[in-house]
């Protein structure tokens, strides 16, 4: 059966996920949204518990995984993922402006 | 969350963000289901993507399934854990005045909304050749769990409708006006 996936995935800070929506799926990433801001600690403490849960499973399964920060649930989420031996993501690098842009018209 | 005016949000089944959670053989795409995302957008609705159950229950090389083998015990309660934590973001976006919407998927015995699939003989040596399961009218069993704990909380249920791309007689043109009359 023809799967397409591109086995990548980005978990993406919910404050970044509109303005780089469209990088990511150009890059064929799928998406692990994190929680917003303003949950109460609970909440948060266990959105990100099964966040981590879900990427544990990707990686055992040799998917590419990367992080998208803001810093917002940093440590949380490392501390969810080392519960569960895995390591903390690699940082994806957001992609600079194509400098084509940045070249005047002559 | 921002005190700030009433804002436009949708709930949306996992796997319309994330295809590398569909069971294997169950992507259309390699990241995301650009449709819905892309109508999303354009109607200016943010995007909460709920969390897969049957990911974090089944694992990545889970076998497809039908709504009969999910339905026990054990899994609603997987799914109602995992409802409380929807249940609660939608809780905040209530009382701010947002409007909600839920978007699931109808070829889903976990996400589905408006269909579900059934196949009462499924069961042992996981050999069927030929997907024999019939789209029954029905919630998956996650949706039925959420709807329950909005429920319980006193919340109304959200306006919602299901991706059915997985539908034999899938019409693109259809799915985007149903989208188009849940995202007004």
């Amino acid at each position: 059966m023809n799967d397409p996936r591109a086995r990548r995935i980005a978990v993406v800070a919910d404050s970044l996920l509109e303005p780089l929506l469209e990088e990511l799926g150009s890059a064929d990433f799928g998406i692990i949204q994190l929680p917003p801001a303003g949950l109460d600690a609970e909440t948060t403490a266990a959105w990100l518990e099964q966040t981590a849960e879900h990427v544990a499973e990707f990686r055992r399964n040799d998917y590419e995984i990367v992080l998208v920060d803001d810093g917002l649930h940093t440590v949380e989420l490392e501390q969810a993922l080392a519960r569960l031996g895995v390591p903390p993501l690699p940082q994806y690098a957001i992609q600079p402006p194509s400098t084509s842009r940045l070249t005047p018209e002559t | 969350m921002s005190e700030d005016a009433p804002k436009r949000v949708a709930f949306i089944a996992h796997c319309l963000l994330n295809q590398n959670s569909k069971v294997e053989g169950g992507a259309k795409r390699p990241g995301m289901w650009e449709p819905v995302i892309d109508l999303l957008r354009e109607r200016g609705y943010a995007i909460r993507q709920m969390p897969c159950p049957e990911l974090a229950f089944g694992g990545a090389r889970r076998f497809w399934g039908v709504r009969e083998q999910f339905d026990t015990p054990v899994y609603r309660q997987h799914c109602r854990k995992l409802a409380k934590l929807v249940a609660a973001v939608i809780a905040q976006h209530a009382a701010a005045g947002d409007d909600i919407v839920l978007i699931g998927v109808d070829s889903s015995p976990t996400m589905g909304i408006d269909f579900t699939p059934s196949a009462p003989h499924w069961s042992g040596k996981p050999d069927i050749v030929e997907d024999d399961s019939t789209l029954i009218r029905g919630d998956g069993i996650f949706v039925e769990e959420l709807k329950a704990e909005l429920a319980e909380r006193g919340l109304p249920e959200p306006r919602s409708t299901g991706i059915r791309h997985w539908f034999a007689d899938y019409d693109p043109d259809e799915e985007l006006q149903r989208l188009g009359a849940l995202l007004r």
